[in-house]
């Protein structure tokens, strides 16, 4: 299978496919090889073997940016699948729907649009407030409300989903 | 003499003190608020009773149910911990009047050190060095000169009636006295009605250095050596030391006795804390007194051999103390890292949330003081402190090491921590030669972070990516483990099978 990720701020493409005995895989990043020998230890804990090279990767995949633990540094990465690696290329993203997220944990406290409003780029669409400041969520493109997943008064934790707009 | 204890905290230090009471054979009843149902306190205590909703007023903080729970409970001590009540001598009072013994000082030594002003009137009393200065409002531009004089610039100026660094100016030389006295009063007078300033000798730079004591409850007292707390940031602690890697046997044997003799003059019993603030010229002022078991007592604790909470429930029992002065030695080093839930990249931000993966570390020398375990979920309700990491080592520079390997193996995921903090500090030339003072964590933070801050060594970005793409694949592929190796196949049980069947291959 074809991965397309951004890892530590760099796009980067990889091909992975099992291999034998079970635990080798057969992984090209960005077309170069790389032989390794994986183990998960539990889901989530990697034991990778690069040529000899132990490393210890754990995933932290439960936030609003996902990011892989290795020793004490935490890496945050992207799966991206190929069409929005193609319109992340400088275009602004006007096709599929886009998920507005809590960036912060705090409590709804306006909602400024409506389920099936059409919406312009950066018009405000909720606001959440934590630790007494007030934060506008933004319309990111042109296009419809098609799901407002809060209500006035919910509390919300980062990565909750907020709303959806196509 | 008490056989149950009430401990009326939660977070690490519940559990800290609960290990204590159950290696001394006595019985625990924990209390928790709802946010704390699934806490390890609860789960390790032999009783637990509720409190209330999260927020500490209507919990932690709520000493009516707590009494009445040890009271219902038969429990004969109350342990406060840090925070909460642990320095409320009202409630401490109470402890006394309701025949409940309040594990920690008297409420009268309380009342007397725990209060600013009277704490500094008894060091005068007892003979306590403190910052230099004047102890009453300033008539004049020239009585502050005069005084500032006697006192020696660099000198700061402090409104009498207030503080917040209103009506504070810090003066450096004679000439600029005079204005500074004007707009520091009418600076004062603007925000507490009154333009009263006093003066005293500014400290630059100075290092936050503490004196754990102890005290029984037959008049004896020790000083158990200091504690370098000068790693801070916006006056929280953030890595503490024992011992302190400025402070000789002379110097620390002099703020030792100041201190025993500032805790008996106030007849203080059980632990106790003395913050000093000492000069690049060694010279210590007394700075405030806390009558209560520190955040930070675990280091104290490795250097020294002594448990200190076991140390406390004895005092609190009526034990005098098991040693004396003389026999108090300090031997290595220790260091302890506060990780907290919050996100240094974002500016310190509180992150609550679920802790979707712990990953703790271990092996010789270290100690973890924790209050979390994977799965739980961090509430908004509280000081957001996660646990304590402590490594014990013979040296400064052993310690060191053995800090940073335990932070490699740590993973804390789902939740943003300051763990990445502790790196930059204990890699830094300035912490690691031990020029440290209070300003320097800021100093640090001012800096832009190194280039490959968060990155990894150049060409270990393809085990980043590989392992991303592992992630991926196992996701999409079974249950997230690799395949299974094939179980070898077992010719006997073929041919048992076979034979149960009855019938040849």
């Amino acid at each position: 299978m074809k991965v397309n990720l951004e890892i530590d701020g760099q796009a980067r493409q990889v091909e992975i496919d099992p291999a034998d005995p079970p635990g080798q895989w057969r992984i090209r990043v960005d077309g170069e090889p790389v032989e390794a020998d994986a183990h998960f230890v539990r889901p989530g804990i990697l034991s990778l073997l690069i040529r000899g090279q132990s490393y210890r990767i754990v995933l932290d995949a439960d936030t609003s940016d996902p990011a892989l633990h290795i020793g004490s540094h935490r890496i945050p990465y992207r799966i991206d699948d190929p069409r929005s690696l193609r319109s992340r290329r400088g275009q602004a993203r006007t096709d599929g729907p886009v998920t507005l997220k809590a960036s912060m944990p705090g409590r709804v406290v306006r909602i400024s649009v409506e389920k099936g409003e059409a919406v312009a780029v950066h018009q405000g669409v909720l606001v959440v407030e934590a630790m007494k400041m007030q934060n506008e969520i933004k319309s990111p493109k042109d296009g419809r409300v098609v799901e407002i997943r809060v209500a006035p008064g919910d509390t919300v934790a980062v990565g909750d989903i907020l709303a959806i707009i196509e | 003499m008490f056989r149950k204890v009430l401990i009326a905290n939660r977070g690490e230090i519940a559990l800290r003190i609960l290990r204590a009471c159950r290696e001394l054979g006595l019985s625990t009843v924990a209390v928790y608020s709802d946010a704390d149902r699934a806490a390890p306190h609860v789960l390790e205590a032999d009783e637990a009773y509720r409190l209330g909703p999260a927020p500490a007023p209507e919990s932690y903080l709520r000493g009516d149910l707590i009494l009445e729970i040890a009271s219902r409970t038969g429990a004969g001590a109350i342990h406060p911990g840090y925070g909460f009540l642990s320095e409320n001598a009202d409630f401490a009072q109470t402890c006394e009047h309701a025949g409940i013994k309040f594990i920690g000082p008297p409420s009268s030594a309380m009342r007397i050190l725990g209060s600013k002003t009277n704490a500094r009137q008894a060091a005068d009393e007892a003979g306590m060095p403190r910052t230099p200065g004047c102890v009453h409002a300033l008539a004049s531009p020239e009585e502050a000169s005069d005084v500032a004089a006697g006192v020696g610039y660099p000198i700061m100026l402090k409104a009498a009636a207030g503080g917040g660094g209103k009506g504070m100016r810090a003066v450096y030389s004679p000439q600029d006295l005079p204005s500074a006295f004007a707009s520091a009063s009418s600076e004062a007078d603007r925000a507490f009605g009154s333009g009263d300033v006093y003066l005293e000798k500014l400290i630059e730079h100075p290092r936050h250095i503490e004196i754990q004591v102890l005290a029984d409850e037959h008049g004896h007292c020790v000083s158990l050596g200091e504690r370098e707390c000068s790693v801070q940031r916006r006056h929280q602690k953030v890595i503490e030391e024992a011992p302190s890697a400025v402070i000789d046997g002379s110097l620390r044997r002099r703020m030792g006795e100041a201190a025993v003799r500032l805790a008996q003059s106030a007849g203080y019993t059980n632990a106790g804390t003395i913050e000093f603030l000492v000069d690049d010229r060694k010279n210590f002022y007394f700075l405030e007194m806390n009558t209560r078991l520190q955040v930070e007592h675990p280091v104290t604790e490795l250097v020294t051999g002594h448990d200190l909470v076991h140390l406390q429930i004895h005092i609190a029992q009526g034990a005098p103390l098991p040693f004396t002065q003389k026999d108090v030695q300090l031997r290595g080093h220790a260091i302890e890292c506060r990780i907290y839930a919050e996100d240094p990249a974002n500016g310190f931000m509180p992150s609550p949330g679920r802790i979707t993966r712990l990953l703790q570390p271990g092996g010789p020398g270290i100690r973890e003081d924790c209050g979390i375990f994977e799965g739980w979920v961090v509430p908004v309700d509280y000081d957001p402190m996660l646990s304590k990491l402590i490594a014990y080592a013979p040296t400064r520079d052993l310690a060191i090491a053995r800090m940073l390997r335990a932070l490699d193996e740590y993973v804390i995921g789902g939740i943003r921590t300051n763990l990445a903090l502790f790196r930059r500090i204990l890699t830094d030339p300035d912490f690691r030669a031990a020029r440290i003072d209070t300003g320097y964590l800021e100093r640090l933070l001012a800096e832009p972070p190194p280039a490959n801050g968060h990155r990894i060594d150049g060409d270990s970005t393809i085990p980043a990516t590989a392992a991303a793409a592992l992630f991926e694949a196992a996701k999409n592929g079974s249950n997230g483990s690799a395949p299974e190796p094939p179980q070898p196949v077992s010719t006997w049980k073929t041919a048992a099978r076979r034979d149960a069947i009855g019938g040849s291959d």
